[in-house]
């Protein structure tokens, strides 16, 4: 019996040995990233792990840069992620709904074709909605916002498998109390869904924090980096010209570190609903 | 609805006709106009509205847009002609094939769109023309209404976002579709003409050939490995988190977790510099005495083969901890009287891990596996911020040994060579394989039964 | 009859008909652009705050014309595709190094100066200039500045003798470059004595590094692999710094960088002679001309001219010399004390001089070339092109870039 016991001891701190070497192994190069931020570099390349000289500057030079407005980017990052996030929430639990619960004609040609648009790699599309939104003459932040929420009547699987599990008997009871399909939609379906609602929101919430390629098309044609977004200012800050790699970098980490910050706790939040998003929609299959 | 459809198949068009006082036959040409006189004015005037609308578009400029088609555009060369009054020269443009392509495209949708309008138009004609005939109640405007909040829920609510899913899905992918159709490339900047198969030519046998099957190759034995490597790999660590004993689960998650919330454009570009040649990570290695000579992971020196096996790994540490909070949920609920029942047996948790978890873990993500897989048969992030598609490969044109096919298709298109109707034969050639693996797995998982 | 769903489409209708008018409407804007519209201006990032002033002393000039500058979306070295994007929304005015403007001036983005202004520019600067705005027999751009790269190496180790031949260099020191750049490596193959598109660059069938001299250069990229005083690196400001390396090649656009990890050790030199098949030559570089274009889609052409004209000015040259240190190319510029004096520009100007440097061909073809060349010369170096296949790999080069357009 003792031995037994031993041996589980034994087990459960191997284990615990196991997991701390794989979490150091995860964490190292993200603390190497934040000690970066703090070091003296104008190489463009940091090449040891503990910085030769810490210093603030680089916090300071992202937040007061004229050339590049970091807070602006991070305002009209803010701005677009919070109206795209609520019509896009809105598009998706709404298409999600109407397909899980439901019937109309429609319904399994609309299933299909949304499956085949999925398959079609998005950069061939760019060139196309560059200049749709030119003819709508909205190549700005607005235009970013039309183009996420655009997508969002596509992004409905897993929503569509938290609808799939619920049980049909509450609509049909509420439907024989005399309710029409709306007020279902909206007293039933909806506060049933708000771990779904809450998991759409902070996916599209995030997706224009790190979204660098199709941001610049939209916006760098005005040339102007006070209409940038976050992901694309940063990512133009290092690349945009011969030898601003060397001068900028460790800015860029910097500013990196500080839009990293909230996306992590954000996403630590939502953990809980995606797991409930994604089983919901993993049960159904 | 079927006894709907029944019932307005009892009369045909042609005795609608016939048959139909004035205004039914009028409303044969100006549509809404029979909704309107039994007062449904929102479905009347919603008719005949769009009616009015799509001929004065038609005739201004629709019929322009769609002829246009045919040749995108007659003038294909630019002209330099010497301004005398401004003392400067000025350049005659050739016809802009793109816009007149993508506004050709967009014009059909509208007139198809306007024929469905139309025919949607002689149903209901028909359809009132019955319960005319029939001397049953006609719905009230009142009622069409609320209607729409009832039976027709789903058109109010799926409206928006269909309009916007063709808007910003459908026509770019047509737009798209139709490039791989022209000879719109470098040379052919702006005016630009329908070469039919050409291009496929190019990429399947032609000049591009020699890089396309390599990189396709690559591109499969990466998804496959990316793929399996995140799904096993996050169950085991799932199920070590999970396991009995183990205190502060959450926290473990988190620390994991981390890795995925970091922006791929920084935690990607840090990690090429991490294992470059030069960096931090080799230099930790010679300190320690682990290697003699710095190792190249990802640099143009690399081998392929390394280069391959480290943009895996790479994408392990951002993919596993995604894994593992999925396959977390899934241990959560999965039914425990079976292990139980197998562990009284005595069976040891290798053999229960093999034959009872890891099966039904698989089962229940076998869908999302297929998306995952084809996910990363379009995965740009990856290569693109870590290795750029680095090590160079002199045998191939325009792409390096980690490129995968999106990340050559980006390069043939913001690239030195803009390719881009090359570019287009390439993203229907992903879609076709995306679309036959995904149908292959989807018949033998069965899990896909009903949409 | 699912009449609603299909009312719904209605609407599609209706929103796409107002979306295609307003198309039609917006691509009709861009002709209709007034002519008293304000002139836009792109320049690369980190110059727009200086150029701000310079075009507020325009804008005193000539007080009926506005400009406004903005950056090069994806910097100057990039212009050929940031135009190419969609020319009606790019700038009036815009930088541009000069080997692109072949590719732009085919695709009709830029137009042929007038011909006073050609002859204005002919009189007061530097041939290779000139010659580096000129395309198919015509001036299409206004030269400001000159680049090419010099030897950067740190004075307290390496002596002005020891940098004269590639031999001392890197058996006294190391040097830091980097073999995947063809834009720093090809030129070794015009010191082996090839040729890119003939002697002005121009023509097509003109390459001759399908050669016993290109086989060669081959071999000296080979032969760098196993040289202890070259360092392969990604990253060569980073070893100049470490100490790792006391010399890299760099071009004038990282000096300011360069002064700062080295301060008064700063020291410039022309590149090295090398031994290529057996012969003593100078190592070759690339010779770029920095230029202003004028956007074919300009609603102003002449004020554009004007714009372009006033940026590309003596004054203007030695302004965008002291911010940057690039070297002006009006003569009178380059005789001034300022660049007199400077050490960067005495480097580069010897650099410019015939010999030295290769003017960067600019004909179209040249896009298949920077893909192509750069896993030719870095195989090469890293062994993974073997010295047997170094013809066949250098006739398939030469043979795709020799097609007719």
């Amino acid at each position: 019996m003792k031995s037994y016991s031993n041996q589980r001891r034994f087990a459960l701190i191997f284990r615990y040995v196991l997991l701390a070497i794989l979490a150091v192994l995860w964490i190292f190069p993200i603390i190497w990233i934040i000690l970066a931020s703090f070091s003296y570099n104008n190489t463009g390349f940091v090449s040891t792990i503990w910085p030769e000289k810490f210093t603030w500057q680089n916090y300071v030079g992202i937040l007061t840069s004229s050339q590049y407005p970091f807070v602006n980017w991070v305002l009209n990052t803010l701005f677009v992620a919070v109206i795209s996030a609520t019509l896009s929430t809105f598009v998706t639990i709404a298409v999600a709904y109407v397909l899980s619960r439901l019937r109309f004609r429609f319904r399994k040609p609309f299933l299909q074709i949304a499956l085949v648009l999925g398959m079609f790699p998005g950069f061939m599309s760019m060139i196309a909605l560059y200049y749709i939104l030119k003819a709508l003459n909205m190549l700005n932040l607005g235009g970013l916002i039309l183009v996420y929420v655009g997508g969002a009547g596509l992004g409905f699987y897993i929503a569509k498998g938290f609808f799939d599990t619920m049980p049909r008997a509450i609509d049909e009871a509420a439907e024989i109390d005399g309710a029409n399909k709306w007020q279902v939609f909206v007293h039933i379906g909806l506060p049933l869904s708000k771990p779904m609602i809450v998991y759409t929101a902070l996916t599209s919430f995030m997706a224009p924090w790190v979204d660098f390629i199709f941001s610049g098309i939209i916006l760098s044609t005005s040339g102007n980096p006070k209409t940038y977004t976050v992901a694309y200012g940063l990512y133009n800050m290092v690349h945009s010209a011969k030898g601003t790699m060397a001068q900028f970098f460790t800015q860029f980490i910097a500013g990196c570190v500080i839009i990293a910050i909230p996306i992590t706790i954000l996403f630590i939040v939502m953990q809980k609903f995606y797991v409930n998003g994604i089983t919901a929609g993993a049960d159904k299959g | 609805m079927f006894k709907k459809k029944h019932a307005t198949s009892a009369v045909t068009l042609k005795e609608t006709w016939k048959d139909g006082d004035a205004v039914t036959k009028l409303t044969f040409f100006i549509m809404g106009l029979n909704a309107l006189r039994h007062r449904q004015w929102l479905k009347g005037f919603s008719l005949l509205f769009a009616e009015i609308i799509f001929l004065i578009w038609f005739f201004l400029s629709g019929i322009h847009s769609i002829a246009g088609l045919s040749n995108l555009g007659a003038i294909k060369s630019k002209r330099v002609v010497f301004d005398k009054a401004q003392g400067v020269y000025i350049t005659q443009q050739p016809d802009n094939s793109v816009l007149i392509l993508l506004f050709g495209i967009l014009a059909l949708f509208i007139v198809a769109g306007f024929i469905y309008l139309y025919i949607v138009n002689l149903r209901s004609n028909k359809h009132t023309f019955l319960l005319e005939k029939r001397h049953e109640h006609i719905p009230t405007n009142h009622e069409e209404i609320a209607s729409l909040f009832d039976q027709r829920l789903h058109a109010t609510l799926m409206t928006i976002p269909i309009v916007l899913i063709i808007l910003f899905t459908v026509l770019p992918t047509v737009f798209m579709i139709s490039m791989a159709f022209t000879n719109y490339d470098r040379q052919h900047s702006v005016g630009f003409s329908w070469t039919g198969f050409q291009a496929f030519g190019n990429v399947l046998s032609g000049d591009l050939a020699g890089t396309f099957f390599p990189v396709l190759g690559w591109t499969l034995i990466w998804a496959v490995a990316a793929t399996a490597t995140t799904f096993f790999f996050g169950v085991l660590l799932a199920l070590l988190i999970e396991s009995k004993g183990i205190k502060h689960k959450n926290v473990w998650r988190t620390i994991f977790i981390i890795v995925y919330a970091v922006p791929q454009f920084v935690s990607l570009l840090m990690m090429a510099q991490f294992l470059d040649y030069q960096g931090p990570l080799n230099t930790l290695l010679m300190n320690w005495g682990w290697i003699s000579h710095p190792i190249h992971f990802i640099d143009n020196q690399a081998s392929p083969l390394i280069a391959r096996i480290t943009v895996i790994v790479v994408n392990m540490w951002i993919g596993i901890p995604v894994s593992m909070l999925t396959s977390t949920a899934i241990i959560q609920n999965l039914p425990q009287d079976q292990i139980e029942a197998a562990r009284i047996d005595g069976a040891s948790p290798v053999q229960i891990f093999n034959h009872i978890t890891f099966p039904q873990i698989l089962f229940v993500m076998s869908p999302a596996l297929i998306q995952q897989f084809i996910g990363n048969i379009n995965n740009f992030n990856v290569i693109y911020l870590l290795t750029g598609g680095a090590p160079m490969n002199n045998n191939y044109n325009g792409a390096g040994s980690t490129d995968l096919l999106v990340t050559w298709l980006y390069n043939l298109t913001f690239g030195q060579e803009q390719r881009y109707n090359a570019s287009a034969v390439l993203g229907i050639l992903i879609f076709i394989i995306s679309a036959t693996f995904s149908l292959i797995a989807y018949r033998h998982t069965n899990a896909y039964k009903e949409g | 009859m699912k009449l609603w769903k299909k009312l719904a489409l209605g609407s599609v209708v209706a929103l796409s008909a107002i979306s295609l008018t307003a198309c039609g409407k917006s691509s009709n804007s861009n002709e209709s652009k007034s002519s008293d519209k304000q002139l836009t201006l792109w320049v690369d990032t980190a110059r727009v705050s200086w150029y701000k002033g310079v075009v507020k002393d325009f804008e005193k000039e000539h007080p009926n014309i506005k400009v406004k500058v903005t950056q090069n979306p994806n910097g100057s070295a990039n212009a050929k595709t940031d135009v190419g994007k969609d020319p009606s929304k790019a700038a009036d005015v815009f930088s541009v190094p000069n080997d692109q403007l072949g590719q732009m001036a085919d695709s009709g983005y830029i137009n042929p100066l007038s011909p006073s202004d050609t002859k204005a520019i002919k009189n007061n600067s530097v041939s290779e200039a000139y010659k580096g705005a000129e395309w198919k027999g015509k001036l299409y751009a206004y030269p400001y500045a000159e680049q090419a790269q010099t030897v950067y190496y740190d004075k307290s180790k390496l002596s002005p003798e020891d940098v004269k031949s590639w031999k001392t260099l890197t058996s006294k020191g190391v040097v830091a470059t980097d073999f995947t750049n063809v834009y720093v490596m090809w030129p070794v193959m015009f010191s082996a004595g090839t040729k890119l598109f003939g002697n002005n660059g121009e023509d097509v069938k003109g390459s001759t590094f399908d050669s016993q001299n290109g086989v060669n250069a081959m071999k000296w990229y080979a032969e760098q692999k196993n040289n202890k005083g070259v360092m392969q690196t990604s990253n060569a400001l980073n070893q100049l710094k470490k100490g790792n390396a006391q010399a890299i090649l760099d071009g004038p656009w990282n000096a300011a960088n360069i002064k700062k990890i080295l301060g008064k050790n700063l020291g410039v030199a022309p590149y090295p002679t090398i031994e290529v098949g057996g012969k003593t030559a100078q190592m070759e570089a690339f010779l770029g001309v920095e230029c202003f274009a004028v956007n074919s889609h300009t609603s102003n052409a002449k004020n554009a001219a004007i714009l372009a004209k006033y940026l590309t000015n003596k004054e203007n040259q030695l302004i965008v010399h002291k911010n940057t240190g690039e070297v002006p190319v009006n003569i009178a510029a380059q005789n001034t004390a300022a660049v007199k004096n400077d050490p960067v520009a005495k480097a580069v100007l010897q650099m410019t001089q015939p010999g030295y440097s290769v003017l960067q061909p600019k004909l179209p073809q040249m896009s298949i070339f920077w893909n192509d060349a750069a896993p030719l010369v870095s195989g090469a170096y890293d062994g993974k092109i073997k010295p047997s296949q170094y013809k066949s790999k250098l006739a398939k080069l030469q043979k795709n870039i020799s097609k007719k357009e």
